[in-house]
């Protein structure tokens, strides 16, 4: 209907590439305070956490049998800590921690 | 131009959103008492804010009218407060400073556990760190004063007071008697102000 040249077009507001298995336009890790650290002993693979984490930062390795946690999306709201079964999860201040450094130049 | 004194403040979205705003607004009210020239506002990009997203509030004192009066953010920070520890990890808080700035950070933990986590820390002159939690107790949630709201609760109530001697021992930009006129935990501001630790870097 428009005949709008291609270097004119502007792109659909909030738009970002899918389906993708991670969204590098949106990360939340610095969001964080505290993070879930898992005792893998104690874990019975009840999957409660990958059920009930909002972002699906739990997710289950079949390979290795145990629930894989990511640093890069988890905002630290644990949830995972308040639904495990079998206290496996502890919640544990960001600063004690080297790694899991999130650090982006713009905000969003 | 006049200098412009440019301050930044770091602070989380909604949980420490009003201690973050208040230590913007007290520094400018209490160098307003001296007769400069000050603004104090929050960041548009932040908005809207969310829990636990990083937020900043600028405040700006120059001894002329400050030209710059218009312009959103603080481009060349001097003073970087970080209202909640864990931020150095997730932004580069020192965005845009010149050499010779100053760091204040809100934490228990030593100047070297929060400089390891700042990749830039040549640009700094100084950090101060105050345990604020543990001075003032909790943060308090409000969203009284925002965006030019009547401040039902008052400046410094809650962590913003003991941060406002820190940045008052660290930097000498605002006079201690100055803040106290202005913030309400006064008892936390000085125990903010004796507590801080101040590591000179440069």
């Amino acid at each position: 209907m428009f005949d709008i040249p291609k270097e004119r077009e502007v792109p659909f507001a909030g738009v970002t590439p899918a389906p993708v298995g991670e969204q590098p336009m949106m990360i939340t890790g610095n969001w964080r305070t505290y993070r879930p650290v898992i005792d893998h002993e104690k874990c019975n693979l009840c999957m409660n956490c990958v059920i009930f984490c909002p972002d699906a930062c739990w997710q289950l390795n079949e390979a290795e049998e145990e629930v894989v946690w990511n640093s890069k999306y988890c905002k630290g709201c644990l949830i995972c800590v308040n639904e495990c079964t079998t206290a496996a999860l502890t919640k544990t201040y960001e600063l004690d921690f080297e790694d899991g450094v999130v650090r982006l130049e713009k905000l969003f | 131009m006049a200098h412009v004194h440019e301050i930044t403040v770091w602070t989380r979205g909604v949980v420490k959103d009003k201690e973050g705003r208040d230590v913007a607004n007290a520094l400018a009210k209490a160098a307003d008492k001296e007769g400069r020239f000050t603004q104090a506002f929050d960041n548009y990009v932040d908005l809207p804010d969310r829990v636990n997203v990083p937020v900043r509030k600028y405040a700006r004192i120059s001894d002329e009218e400050i030209e710059m009066r218009y312009d959103y953010e603080n481009e060349k920070p001097e003073v970087v407060v970080v209202v909640d520890a864990t931020m150095v990890k997730g932004m580069n808080i020192l965005r845009g400073m010149n050499k010779g700035g100053v760091l204040v950070v809100n934490t228990d933990r030593k100047p070297e556990d929060i400089l390891k986590f700042i990749p830039n820390k040549d640009l700094l002159k100084a950090i101060a760190c105050v345990d604020a939690d543990g001075i003032a107790g909790t943060a308090t949630v409000d969203f009284s004063g925002s965006e030019g709201g009547v401040d039902a609760v008052g400046l410094g109530a809650g962590i913003a007071a003991p941060l406002l001697g820190a940045v008052a021992r660290a930097t000498g930009l605002v006079k201690l008697e100055n803040l106290a006129a202005v913030v309400k935990n006064k008892e936390a501001l000085y125990r903010g102000h004796e507590q801080t630790v101040v590591q000179t870097i440069n």
